[in-house]
């Protein structure tokens, strides 16, 4: 890993490293101020609670180690979350990690994923007709089915591995896509 | 009217004094708008030692876990749903709960996604599948763990959070769009029903 260039990275990305060896509830300030070589004081400065740490330390995970595939089908969209899932299944401390900061009430006023917005612009461009009540169940639906949360559930709820979570969430995003109406895609 | 169900793993039971402390801890967590509340303060509000608190939930996962359990058997706590296709009924009703408790619903979830220290994630699952098996017996096994794998997903307090930060949908719309989707998933196997 590259040298962090501020406080705050540096932080999230020894955190990281603990993360290899321990669950998040058991970093404790402490331990993260030795590893990093900082006062405990000064991680408070940067993140006030755990919940300010997690939800950092996610969205770092998130940029570092499961950058999206850009996508503007369907097809590429099921493509780019299959690889995630792939990649969650690999790391799966660091997958659990955006699952639960993906579930805490938000500490600050957090925009929508990137995942979220290009869903919205992927189904402008596919079903350019549809109304706006339906295009917005259809994209929280298949945002929530590419979540994180998805991953999480599916393999610890239901213990199947990266194969067969792309399975489900295959199946689950077509049976969604079924309820629109065959009209309001656009002619390719 | 059908029996409450709180999931496939049981409740275990609760002295009085347990049962006391999480639903001072559930008090907290709602006015404070935070799950970070001290053992002190738990103990004054519920009128015992804090070495009680402590003698009974040595940890704060343990206390955490425990509430989760207790506010989805008793504030969440729902009617048992007859048929797999009451299924986006119950969702719904479930969604607008959520909605009236904000901060519990996210200490749910959170403790749901913990991985291995954490709260089971798909606690309604074999209600669902004695629900499908009974109803559609014929479902080959990829498409019945498929179906299972989205109501499971869908029918968890997850559903109003993610709706609601990434979308921010409002209690209402929250309740028809996991409906919506729940009502999509049974679609493909309305036709399917054993005789």
């Amino acid at each position: 890993m590259e040298e962090p260039v501020d406080t705050a990275t540096a932080i999230l990305a020894s955190a990281a490293v603990l993360l290899r060896e321990r669950t998040f509830d058991d970093i404790s300030y402490r331990a993260l101020a030795d590893e990093v070589g900082i006062s405990e004081r000064t991680i408070y400065r940067q993140y006030p609670t755990r919940a300010h740490l997690l939800a950092a330390l996610s969205n770092w995970i998130e940029q570092t180690c499961f950058p999206l595939p850009p996508f503007v089908t369907v097809s590429d969209f099921c493509a780019a979350v299959h690889q995630r899932f792939h990649a969650f299944d690999a790391s799966p401390a660091y997958a659990y990690v955006g699952a639960r900061a993906s579930a805490i009430s938000p500490t600050l006023d957090t925009e929508p994923a990137y995942l979220t917005r290009a869903i919205e612009a992927m189904l402008d461009v596919a079903a350019p007709t549809l109304n706006r009540r339906d295009r917005r169940r259809v994209a929280a639906s298949l945002r929530y089915f590419s979540s994180a949360m998805f991953w999480a559930r599916l393999r610890t709820g239901l213990d199947l591995d990266a194969a067969e979570i792309c399975d489900a969430f295959d199946q689950a995003v077509s049976t969604v896509l079924a309820r629109l109406p065959e009209a309001t895609w656009a002619r390719s | 009217m059908g029996a409450v169900v709180t999931g496939s793993t049981a409740v275990p039971v609760l002295s009085g004094t347990q049962r006391a402390i999480l639903a001072a801890y559930t008090e907290l967590i709602e006015e404070l708008g935070s799950d970070d509340v001290s053992y002190r303060v738990i103990a004054r509000r519920a009128g015992i030692a804090e070495r009680t608190v402590f003698r009974n939930y040595p940890t704060r996962v343990d206390l955490l876990l425990a509430t989760a359990a207790w506010i989805e058997a008793t504030l969440f706590a729902r009617e048992e749903s007859h048929s797999i296709f009451d299924v986006p009924l119950a969702i719904r009703d479930a969604m607008q709960r959520y909605d009236a408790r904000p901060e519990l619903a996210h200490v749910v979830a959170e403790t749901a996604m913990r991985g291995v220290n954490g709260a089971a994630p798909s606690p309604g699952r074999a209600q669902l599948e004695r629900l499908l098996d009974a109803e559609v017996p014929s479902l080959d096994p990829a498409h019945r763990r498929a179906v299972i794998a989205a109501l499971s997903h869908l029918d968890s307090v997850g559903t109003w959070v993610t709706f609601r930060r990434e979308f921010g949908m409002d209690g209402r719309d929250i309740a028809d769009a996991a409906a919506w989707a729940a009502e999509a998933v049974l679609d493909g196997i309305r036709d399917r029903v054993a005789p």
